[in-house]
Order: C-alpha cells, then structure tokens, then sequence
C-alpha cells in the first residue's frame, strides 16, 4: 500500500493512543484533585482520541478496501472507541467526567494490546466476506465497551463502599471506646444499598461523619458520586449493553445461519456470549429487588465484565473454533 | 336455612394439594429462584466452552487424563448442550418465567390512586408558587400534559389531588420479553421435531444425494483462492474464496446451475446447502515388483482415510495433504498452494500408531517384500453441509420480541407522581411525590428535572 497512506494510518493511531494516555491522566487527576481545569482538559483529549480513532478506521476502510474489523486489532481498536463514545455521552448527559480516568486508561491499553496485533492490511477469509460483518461486529464490540464503562463505575462503587465499611468499623471502634456498656451497630454492607433514595441524600454516613470531623480522605469520598447514583449509572450503562449484546447475539445468530447452516453451533464464541448474557441478565433481575441492588449487583457486573473479557480475547485467543479470526 | 347460609359463606380450607401447588408457585415465581436457575444455566453452558463437545472418548483421555476424562463420561459433559441437565435446566427456567410473569408481572399495577404522605415518599419535593391553588391545580394539569404525562385528578376528604402517570403501558415490557424467550424455546422445538441437518463431501466430477429430501449434486469443479499476503509478521497465506460449481436437482427434476459460495447458500426446496470445507483426496496406487495389486484403494482417499494392507494386521492411512514442499528440507512449506504438493501418510499395526511419512507425489514408498505405495494425483474435493428448519421465522420473530421487551423495560420507565396543591401565605404550596416500579434511585435525576422546571414555570408567591 502507499506509503504516505500507511502514515496517515499511523499518525492517526498514534494521536489516538496518545490523547487516550492524556485524557486518562488529566481525568484520573481530575478525580483526586476535583480541578474543573482537568476536565476541561480531560474531556477534549477524549473527544480528540475517540474522533482519530474512527478515523482511523474510516481511513483504513477507504485505503485497502477491505472493512477494518475482520480481525482482532480492528475490533479492539473499535472496543476502545466505543468505550470512549459511550463514557463521553453519559459524562455530559449525566456529569459522570469522574469515572474517564480509569475509562480512558482501559480504553488507552486495549488500544496499545490491538497494535501487538496490527499485522497490516489483509483482505478477509472467505466467512468474513459478507454484509453481517457491518453489523454484527460493531454491535457486539459496543456490547462490550458498555460493559467495559459499567465496570469502572463498578470499580468506583466498590471503592466507596470499602472506604465506608473502613470508616464505619472506624466509628464503631470509637462509639465501644466511648460506651462501657458497648454499642450494636449494624455491619451489614448491603444495609445502605436498600435505603430508599431521596434527592441529596447521602448514603455512606459514616464517611460523611468523618469527613465534618475533618478527615481528608473522608472528604474526598464524600465528593465522589452517592453509591445509589453509582448504582444507578452502572444499571443505565449495563441497559445499554443488555440490548447490544442481545442483538448482536441475534444477528451473528442470523449471520451463521446463512455461512454455516444453522443459527446456533454451540460454538465456544457463541456459548461464552451467552454466558455473559446470561449473566447480565441476572444482574437486571436482580437489580429489580430492593435487598440485592447495590453490593451485590455490582459485583456481579464486575463478574459480568470479566465473562466478556474471557469471551471476547480468552476465546479468540486460547480457545479454538468458528470465532479464531486472531490475525 | 340459617344453618345453611352459614355452611355456604365459610371459606373451605385450601387442600394440602393446594397449598403445595401455591407454594410450588410461589418458589418459582421467586426472582432468587429464578437467579439461581441462570446461574445453574450459565455454569452448565460455561462448562460447555471450556471443555471441547462431541470428541471421541479418547481425547479426552489425551486432553485431561483418564480420572477426569471418566469424570467427563459419566456426567455427559462432553454432550453438555444435548444432556438431560441442561434441558432440564432451560425447561425449569420456562416454567420460572412463566410463574413469575402470571404471579408477579402480569398482577403488578401501580398503586391505586389515593392521597398518600408526601413527606414520607423520598423522592419529594415542595414549591411555592403564586396564585390560588385551584388556578395552580389547573396550569400543573397542563404543566404535565404537554410533557406527555396522562393526567388525572380525585378528591379524598376535601383535597383535590392530581396524579399524573407516564409510560404505565411499559409494566408489560418483561412480559414481553418473557414471551420472546418462550418463542425462541418453541421455534428451537420445532427444528428438532420436524428439521434436519447434515453434511456430505464430493469430488470433483462426482455426486452425492441428500438422503432426507432425495435432492442431488453433482460437482462440476471446486476452485479456491489463497494468496501470499506480506505482514509484520511475515508471508500469511490468506483464503480469499472458495466456490462450488455444481448442477442441483431438487424435487421437480430439472437439474439447476448452482454456485455456492461460503455466505451464499444454495436453496433447493426449502433445503439450504452451504458451503463448508475443501480438501485434496488422493489417488494411491498399491504395487508389487512394479505391478498393480489389488488391495489397494479403489478411489481417491480423503483426509483421515485409509485401507488395511492384506493379510496383516497393518493400515495406511491418508492423513494429510501438503501443498508445498520445501526442497531444500524435504519438509512441508508454509505454502498451502499444491505447487510442490505431497501425502503425509501414518502407518498403524492395529490401532497403534507405527509412523508417519511425507511422499511428495508421484514418489513411490517402499513398503517392504516388493510392495510400494504410490500417491499419482489429487483430486479436489468440496465439503457440504446442508439443512432444514421450519423453527428460524419463529426463533427470528422470539428474538425480536425479546430485544423489544428488553427495550421497553430499560428505556421506559413507569412512573407516577402524586401532586397536592394547598394555599399558603401569599400563594399556593404544590407537594409532588414520585413512585416508579424501579424503585426512586433510577427517577431521582429526573424528578429533580421536573421540580426545576416547574420551579422556573411557576411564578414566585408574593411576599
């Protein structure tokens, strides 16, 4: 291919990597210091990333012919992209900039992980030569970059509520101290989670309590979002993915019906999909009740991004069958 | 007849059938019963990804080890799809859904319309406006009209009370979903009832027959395409097509001109033959002292074929085609392309493995007393798979109402908002509470909207 054409790929890729890196630091150090400026700073590296990375991919299109998502670099490239489209929309719809930090991170070492693939510029194997592969692929692959933003909110609920448990076992070592006679207090963690919701309300006291008594690190947590607006950002992102990934499910189902004869092989790729789905699907049903929403639906979304990592590389890459487009 | 007008109002005492059967329901209507059966689901279909399915006993004993590869055998995990568990698991799950939707989904309505305790609903919220309240009551009712709220207003005990309802349709979006899964599971049934599937290998210049519907082909030639592409990596050489071209006779007779293609299945009488493998089959000739003999193959042997040697305990087997053959080492090159191509044959004494040998083509094996092998031609050969099943438009249509179901219960949300107004000093005080099926968390950001913008519409009371 022509050079000069295989530069502007390069460059595109590079500034797409590099403003991921720049955003994921000013956001990370927009979550520890709070500095509007660092997200002022933070967002449009995010924006600029993503933008060169479509690009990127529309460029590719445009100079080999050959759509740029018939192997695992293309695919990887586009998880990053959406991942960041996907956080961009809920951080200006829903002031969720905090959790860019660890998004633009991820989204910057999945990209960095798609390069070690990049083996140039191949046409496609005869099962990839087909119309499906414009609208399974990016389907799916947004799927996961959903799942991919829930699990850093997951990461940050997680965070919260331990430093409330700290704090919390904190204040009752203090209240035993205080009271001869001992005090109850009530160690369950998923005590906050069914706490009805009312606006401004907080939900992890104790680090409230700690933070009015000066405690800096108490202060900073009580910045962060409420654990119930965590939990509801996780649920609002994963609603997203659910129907993504049902989708895509049903439209590789449709795409294999008509390259290998019936719409369900039970092949590892497909059955490892229906596991995440089957776990996700958990987590909707669970989140309808009071008692399991919170804690324990987050942890589920993290086992739930970890079942799409497993589908979406552990089976691309160890495990054998209709899926191993590797190169 | 007062005796008997008490007899008639007594409520009889449910039966211990009865009891059984209601808490029989009750459990599989419980959504931790029915978690529970996902995550039996998902544990069952994962094991199914991590263990290879459908292999021959001895590869698991290869794989894993003969204590494990028993362990395999006696739970079915090798056929875990098929197995008694998992459908055993995915009809309780049918039967979960279909307790909790007539016991939970379908009953569920949101409260009745009544006054209720402002203050003790969490998400709440006051605003003092100007004006008397039945003026207010009335600019609210269009306040939340032109939003897309169906208004409606009652008075309890001398309060008028205005209630406002959107999205209360989308309490159906799970039943929906519910209902798509339930298609799938029909249209899944009817491929097993009435449905078929196979495969078959032809060569070049040969036939072969569906045996379900009597359909025939006959290849005319299979062609492919690989080319040597350059990466970072180095030469790949990349499958660019691969086509069939045949004459296809379905139920009417006439034999139809057929290219099939990987992608584009060929449709003969609602049987869809698709495109699968290729191979090279391979013409051995067995001599003695340089004369044919018979026992040798009669026709071209296929990948993984092979045919005993008279009277011994010995076979050979065809095991593999190899395009290229590096000159310089006699072993095989990473060129797929037959441009220097040769067989790798295995000889077995019984089932044991003895040896394999490359022989590049036309080359002669020597295979002891005067006996020699020789591979003279390849043959291309294409693979097939061919099927019918009547249950895709159902599991299509399953599908869809599945995602739509899911898209109605994510995206829209019922909600209900309870609105009092009542005259304070210098106006009126509007009290609004809201209460959705998803609990308060998921409406806070959106009620904390709605109380803005009323705040901003609504003039400030006077002071």
């Amino acid at each position: 291919m022509d050079p000069t054409r295989q530069l502007l790929d390069q460059i595109l890729l590079s500034f797409g990597l590099a403003a991921y890196i720049g955003g994921a630091l000013a956001l990370f150090a927009y979550l520890l210091l709070r500095l509007p400026i660092l997200r002022k700073l933070g967002l449009p590296l995010a924006i600029a990333g993503c933008a060169a990375q479509f690009a990127e991919l529309g460029a590719r299109w445009w100079m080999t012919g050959v759509w740029p998502l018939t192997n695992l670099y293309g695919s990887l490239s586009l998880f990053s992209a959406f991942a960041v489209l996907i956080f961009l929309i809920f951080a200006f719809r829903y002031d969720l900039a905090l959790v860019g930090g660890p998004v633009l991170g991820l989204a910057a070492i999945a990209l960095g992980y798609a390069t070690t693939w990049n083996q140039g510029y191949m046409p496609a194997v005869p099962a990839l030569q087909s119309y499906w592969i414009k609208i399974h692929v990016p389907i799916v692959v947004g799927a996961y970059a959903s799942f991919m933003v829930a699990f850093c909110v997951s990461l940050i609920y997680l965070f919260k509520l331990a430093a409330e448990s700290h704090y919390r076992s904190r204040a009752t070592l203090r209240a035993v101290a205080a009271a001869p006679g001992g005090a109850r207090v009530d160690f369950t963690l998923s005590a906050y989670a069914s706490t009805p919701a009312a606006t401004g309300r907080i939900d992890t006291p104790a680090i409230a309590d700690a933070a009015a008594r000066g405690d800096a690190f108490a202060s900073w947590l009580a910045g962060l979002p409420s654990l119930a607006r965590l939990d509801v950002m996780q649920y609002r992102i994963i609603a997203v993915g659910l129907p993504l990934l049902s989708l895509g499910i049903i439209t590789g189902a449709m795409w294999a019906n008509e390259a290998w004869g019936h719409y369900w092989q039970w092949d590892p790729k497909e059955t490892a999909a229906l596991f995440s789905w089957i776990v996700y699907a958990s987590y909707m049903h669970l989140h309808t009740r009071p008692e399991w929403r919170g804690p324990r639906t987050t942890l589920v979304s993290v086992f739930g991004f970890a079942s799409i990592i497993f589908c979406y590389l552990g089976v691309n890459i160890w495990i054998s069958g209709l899926h191993s487009y590797k190169m | 007849m007062a005796a008997r007008s008490e007899l008639a109002v007594t409520p009889r005492a449910p039966s211990a059938l009865r009891e059984g059967w209601d808490d029989l329901v009750r459990l599989f209507a419980n959504v931790g019963f029915g978690v529970s059966l996902l995550a039996l689901w998902a544990a069952l279909t994962l094991i199914g990804v991590v263990i290879d399915q459908g292999k021959d006993p001895a590869y698991y004993v290869a794989t894993y080890g003969p204590p494990f590869a028993r362990l395999i055998g006696r739970l079915d995990l090798a056929n875990i799809y098929h197995s008694g568990a998992y459908l055993g698991v995915l009809g309780l799950i049918l039967c979960s859904m279909a307790a909790a939707t007539f016991t939970r989904v379908i009953p569920r309505r949101i409260p009745r319309l009544g006054p209720v305790k402002i203050d003790a609903i969490p998400l709440h919220a006051a605003v003092r406006v100007r004006g008397e309240p039945a003026e207010v009551r009335a600019r609210i009712a269009v306040f939340f009209a032109a939003r897309g709220w169906h208004v409606r207003k009652r008075e309890f005990g001398g309060d008028e009370w205005t209630f406002a309802d959107k999205n209360n349709w989308a309490r159906r979006g799970v039943l929906v979903a519910h209902a798509g899964f339930v298609i799938i599971a029909l249209g899944t049934t009817l491929y097993w009832a009435k449905g078929f599937s196979g495969q078959f290998a032809v060569l070049s210049g040969a036939s072969a027959t569906i045996p379900q519907t009597g359909a025939t082909l006959a290849l005319k030639n299979f062609s492919y395409r690989i080319e040597p592409i350059t990466t970072k990596a180095g030469i790949v050489y990349q499958p660019i097509d691969y086509v069939s071209v045949a004459r296809v006779t379905g139920k009417d007779g006439v034999a139809h001109d057929a290219v099939i293609r990987v992608n584009h299945p060929y449709d003969v009488d609602g049987t869809l033959i698709y495109q699968s493998t290729y191979g090279f089959a391979v013409d051995l000739r067995l001599t003695k002292d340089g004369r044919l003999v018979p026992g040798g193959p009669d026709q071209p042997l296929k990948e993984g074929e092979g045919f005993p040697i008279g009277g011994t305990s010995r076979s050979i087997q065809y095991a593999r085609f190899v395009g290229t053959i590096d000159r310089a080492t006699g072993e095989p090159a990473a060129d797929p392309r037959p441009n220097d191509p040769g067989v790798v044959l295995a000889a077995y004494d019984g089932d044991r493995p003895i040896g394999n040998v490359l022989v590049p083509l036309g080359r002669s094996l020597d295979l002891g007393a005067g006996y020699a092998l020789t591979p003279v031609r390849y043959v291309l050969y294409s693979g097939f798979q061919y099927g019918y099943d009547p249950g895709i438009p159902l599991v299509g249509v399953g599908a869809f109402v599945l995602l739509a179901g899911l898209c109605i219960s994510f995206y829209f949300l019922p909600a209900r908002l309870f609105v009092i107004a009542r005259p304070v000093e210098g106006g009126t005080e509007v009290g609004l509470a809201a209460t959705t099926v998803k609990g308060y968390d998921v409406f806070e950001d959106r009620f904390g909207e709605i109380v803005d913008e009323l705040r901003r519409g609504e003039p400030e009371p006077a002071h």
